[in-house]
């Protein structure tokens, strides 16, 4: 088996799994993108629906995952082929669980409404004064490090200049030998960390984005809102810098490479390095979202009186784009999956998010 | 502390988060010298407008509840004493809800004993 296949095929495989899951892994008071009162989740209709969803999605995704592991095993597949088709199972799978994730969304919206789950209970919201100071964020200066390493990297790009080959790689393949050049100009030479200064300032604004935003308690089930919120902030920061440092070092290495194509000759770093650096990210996710979203199931609610949070479904398009002009959070938790997704009614989310993209995007293809 | 809203209510969301803020520092949950959240991280924790938080802020900035200093954002103010305008102001503010209790038949005896009954609520969550 190539490189390539078992790389498609581990990634797929973990994309699967990530998709099958989701259902147990979202906000407990979050079916489907539906938010149902905390009186009502233990709804028989809405377990069976998680688990149609979830034996759905992992049947369907398996088979086609083994028919394009007996093509990809076949002879005549170049890697080439293998990765492109590859991408395009990812993509697959994706629509296939979304199509059941807007099937369930559309069954379970209509149980909510005729069994009328939110019009005798009063919609409240909850905040805790002194929740800020329990915030465990990473302090936002921590991403000055690598940023400085960055500069350091196009500095020093610019000191040995002569010493670049007159051909640029700008992408390199599996075995992580470069597959792709440009010519040398003065751009192009310290184009790769300039990319990567944008991207660790992207990754900053996310993380300011995300101090900023809102810490959303669940007024029937406080204690765990709070640990899974807590969590959520301080693990999603952690796991945003672990992004930051592990990308400043591999392109730090490619560049370095490149200017000294004979500094880790006979090493396997260039093979090491980036499987190892994905192999430490995909287990940091897999912590994070099985950490996260494990946090707010554990403990029972506390339900005083016929109240409950309130019904923010209007707010979120088809359950999973977030659209509330009043709210002056720029990301909030997502509603399927683990993590958080933009405000898209806060144009903030967009400069931090999309500019950045927008800038390497634009470059990519009209200085190239 | 916890703050609770309710959107639905008749009582604008403002009011509601000033009237707790009141009620926290009576109770002894917030003490002066204590700040309260910027109006941005407030208002994302509860999903409103921050004109709101930002219009709570300024009602009680003007009672003399709060003062708010640049960068430091809103702190609870020390208090010594009341003075004749307050006194007024609250006579003012009681006089409609008295009046209800006397047309409903309540004697000064039960308003005494109803004033009394807050006042000990507040009381209790202090020792």
């Amino acid at each position: 088996m190539s490189i390539s296949l078992l790389l498609c095929i581990v990634l797929i495989l973990f994309l699967i799994i990530a998709q099958t899951v989701i259902p147990y892994l979202v906000k407990r008071t979050v079916v489907f993108g539906i938010t149902i009162p905390e009186q009502y989740i233990r709804h028989h209709k809405l377990n069976q629906f998680k688990k149609q969803y979830s034996i759905f999605t992992l049947a369907i995704t398996l088979v086609a995952l083994a028919v394009y592991l007996i093509w990809g095993l076949s002879n005549n597949v170049s890697e080439e082929q293998i990765v492109v088709v590859g991408t395009f199972l990812e993509f697959g799978i994706i629509f296939i669980s979304l199509t059941f994730y807007f099937y369930f969304h559309g069954k379970i919206k209509q149980l909510k409404r005729t069994n009328k789950w939110t019009e005798n209970l009063k919609q409240v919201q909850v905040t805790d004064l002194s929740i800020r100071s329990q915030d465990e964020m990473l302090p936002w200066y921590g991403y000055i490090l690598p940023m400085m390493i960055t500069i350091g990297l196009i500095i020093y790009t610019i000191m040995n200049y002569d010493l670049l080959p007159d051909n640029i790689p700008t992408h390199w393949g599996p075995s992580g030998e470069p597959d792709a050049f440009t010519q040398k100009t003065p751009f192009t030479a310290v184009q790769m960390p300039v990319f990567l200064l944008l991207i660790q300032t992207m990754f900053l604004g996310i993380h300011i984005g995300t101090k900023k935003s809102g810490i959303k308690l669940s007024v029937t089930n406080a204690a765990a809102s709070k640990r899974r919120q807590l969590g959520m902030r301080k693990y999603s920061s952690w796991l945003l810098f672990l992004a930051v440092l592990a990308m400043t070092i591999l392109f730090t290495f490619f560049q370095l490479t490149t200017i000294h194509p004979n500094l880790f000759e006979g090493t396997p770093m260039s093979f090491i390095l980036p499987f190892g650096i994905l192999a430490i990210i995909l287990l940091a996710t897999v912590l994070f979202a099985i950490t996260v979203g494990r946090s707010d199931k554990t403990t029972d609610p506390v339900i005083e009186g016929d109240v409950t949070d309130i019904d923010d479904d209007r707010y979120w398009k088809g359950g999973l784009c977030y659209f509330n002009k009043n709210d002056p959070s720029i990301f909030v938790e997502k509603r399927f999956g683990v993590g958080y997704t933009l405000n898209f009614a806060n144009p903030l989310g967009y400069l931090i998010v999309f500019l950045p993209l927008l800038i390497i995007l634009f470059v990519t293809l009209l200085l190239n | 502390m916890m703050i609770r809203i309710e959107p639905d209510s008749d009582i604008a969301i403002y009011t509601q988060l000033t009237n707790q803020i009141i009620e926290g520092i009576a109770k002894g949950d917030i003490k002066p010298g204590d700040s309260l959240p910027s109006v941005r991280a407030f208002a994302a924790d509860l999903g409103v407008n921050m004109h709101t938080v930002n219009k709570s802020y300024h009602e009680l900035e003007k009672k003399g509840i709060i003062r708010i200093v640049p960068k430091s954002g809103a702190i609870i103010n020390i208090q010594n004493g009341y003075d004749n305008e307050l006194y007024t102001r609250l006579r003012e503010g009681m006089k409609p809800q008295i009046a209800e209790a006397i047309v409903f038949g309540m004697s000064e005896k039960d308003i005494q004993n109803l004033v009394k009954s807050v006042v000990d609520e507040f009381k209790k969550s202090i020792d």
